[in-house]
């Protein structure tokens, strides 16, 4: 007879079959996660920090986050969605990376951190590539990341705003300011380039 | 892209077409050995650090069990063993005192077979249940009111304390496991220690207030009164506003400036009408006051 307390029980009845398996440690649950789910995470955390290196290094924490917290998700009273809970943790992953090399760009000489792209992301990036790169980088980390879901996401603004953990009229609010703030670096960028 | 009629990044525009050229390079074909490899290493290394301490302790519990059995063990064995040639050894009650440091339990006689659990031990007035009947009018049953009251309301305060802490902790592992910055350790014992004095600094006030409430309560069965429940019972808080009252206030919401002045007058009519039907039933003329 199960000895698993009731509400354990009842918790995860309501988690996706994913969560469970990989809860239940079953590796090749965690490899199927990993092979659906890094592709998205590391586009969100490319287009978030810019760079391969964090990129990868932050789907991969994601991946292991999910791995560690298996356990504890499929006893959660309310259902987790998967894939919100790792571009969420992705993001704030993103955010934790922006800040540290923001606080040591700070303390070196530069002011702000070198928005040029590494040696081997510079190989093959075009000039257009670049210029977005450039744009979206312009833009505050919370706003960058409401513009990197919804635009190169395509995510629905309420989805967003879940990620995120904001009440959807906020989200609207950052977006709208996101928006906002690119349209006049783009310009200034092409008055810049034109003068 | 999103395509709102409120996107001001127009599909096909400059900027859309600027912004479409962030491409993101693919992931490396080895990514998913590496994060599996990744997590089969930081499985290893995150074993919880070694609780030396606790494990001390242990070690130390071990010795002094195994020590103290052993001892007792020897002495059990010696006493059967000299008692045969007459040669007088401590018992092992004696060794265990020694070790111990603890009272030598005096080496009572046989005890008698237990008491039937029927048997009265006491004094009936001193052991048996208060029972409250009817209303209160004696200081027995009054304390035993209070009794019951102070029992219900410490479950009532363990469970919301234990509530309100897994809460917090709740709170604190998913930030963690999200990735969000979470209180170290330290901080959170600090956060629940005030959070343990607040509640301290409330309970004696309020207690303060209960105890003063109660003596009343005394005196007033000292003299002969008879307490009714309503009496005892602490004065319950208004209830929260039921669903009724969310909904009319929803209702005044959607409302008009105009009409949602005139429901709050009409509301201010009723209420007059009421206090003035409860306080002077008899004067029933008197004319509704003007506020506007």
């Amino acid at each position: 007879m199960s000895t698993e307390p009731a509400d354990t029980k009842a918790a995860r009845a309501l988690q996706p079959p994913e969560i469970i398996r990989i809860a239940a440690r079953d590796e090749a649950a965690f490899r199927e996660a990993v092979v659906g789910y890094a592709p998205v995470l590391h586009r969100i955390a490319y287009r978030m920090t810019g760079n391969t290196a964090d990129a990868e290094d932050i789907a991969q924490e994601t991946m292991l986050r999910l791995w560690n917290n298996a356990e504890r998700l499929a006893k959660r009273p309310d259902p987790v969605t998967l894939e919100p809970w790792l571009k969420r943790v992705a993001i704030n992953l993103a955010f934790d990376r922006l800040r540290l090399r923001k606080r040591r760009s700070d303390k070196d000489l530069p002011e702000r951190a070198d928005p040029a792209p590494l040696a081997d992301d510079r190989i093959e990036e075009s000039e257009t590539a670049a210029r977005a790169r450039r744009l979206v980088a312009s833009l505050p980390e919370r706003q960058r990341a409401a513009l990197v879901l919804t635009y190169y996401e395509d995510l629905p603004n309420s989805e967003a705003a879940a990620i995120m953990q904001l009440k959807l009229k906020a989200f609207e609010s950052l977006l709208h300011r996101a928006r906002g703030a690119l349209r006049v670096a783009f310009e200034s960028e092409d008055q810049g380039g034109a003068s | 892209m999103t395509g709102q009629a409120s996107d001001p990044i127009v599909r096909g525009e400059a900027l859309d077409q600027a912004l479409g050229g962030y491409t993101v390079p693919d992931l490396p074909l080895d990514f998913v050995e590496r994060v599996l490899a990744a997590r089969d290493s930081s499985s290893t290394s995150s074993l919880p650090p070694l609780r030396r301490q606790r494990a001390r302790r242990t070690t130390r519990r071990v010795a002094t069990g195994a020590l103290i059995a052993g001892a007792l063990a020897t002495a059990a064995a010696a006493t059967g063993v000299f008692k045969e040639i007459g040669v007088d050894l401590p018992t092992p009650q004696e060794v265990w005192t020694t070790i111990t440091g603890a009272e030598l339990e005096p080496s009572a006689p046989p005890s008698p077979s237990p008491r039937p659990v029927s048997e009265p031990s006491q004094s009936v007035d001193a052991e048996a249940p208060i029972s409250i009947e009817g209303p209160i009018d004696t200081p027995e049953e009054l304390e035993e009111a209070f009794r019951r009251i102070d029992e219900a309301r410490k479950t009532r305060i363990d469970r919301r304390q234990d509530r309100v802490d897994r809460q917090l902790d709740e709170a604190i592992n998913q930030r963690r496991e999200q990735g969000m910055p979470a209180p170290a350790p330290e901080r959170v014992e600090a956060m629940k220690d005030r959070l343990e004095d607040a509640r301290e600094r409330f309970d004696n006030r309020s207690g303060q207030l209960r105890e003063e409430r109660r003596e009343v309560l005394r005196d007033r069965v000292e003299e002969g009164e008879a307490l009714g429940p309503g009496d005892v019972r602490p004065e319950r808080r208004r209830p929260r506003r039921d669903g009724r009252w969310r909904d009319q206030l929803e209702a005044l919401r959607e409302m008009t400036p105009q009409e949602r002045r005139d429901a709050i007058q009409r509301f201010r009519d009723r209420q007059d009408v009421q206090s003035q039907v409860t306080t002077e039933p008899v004067t029933p003329q008197v004319s509704l006051p003007d506020r506007e």
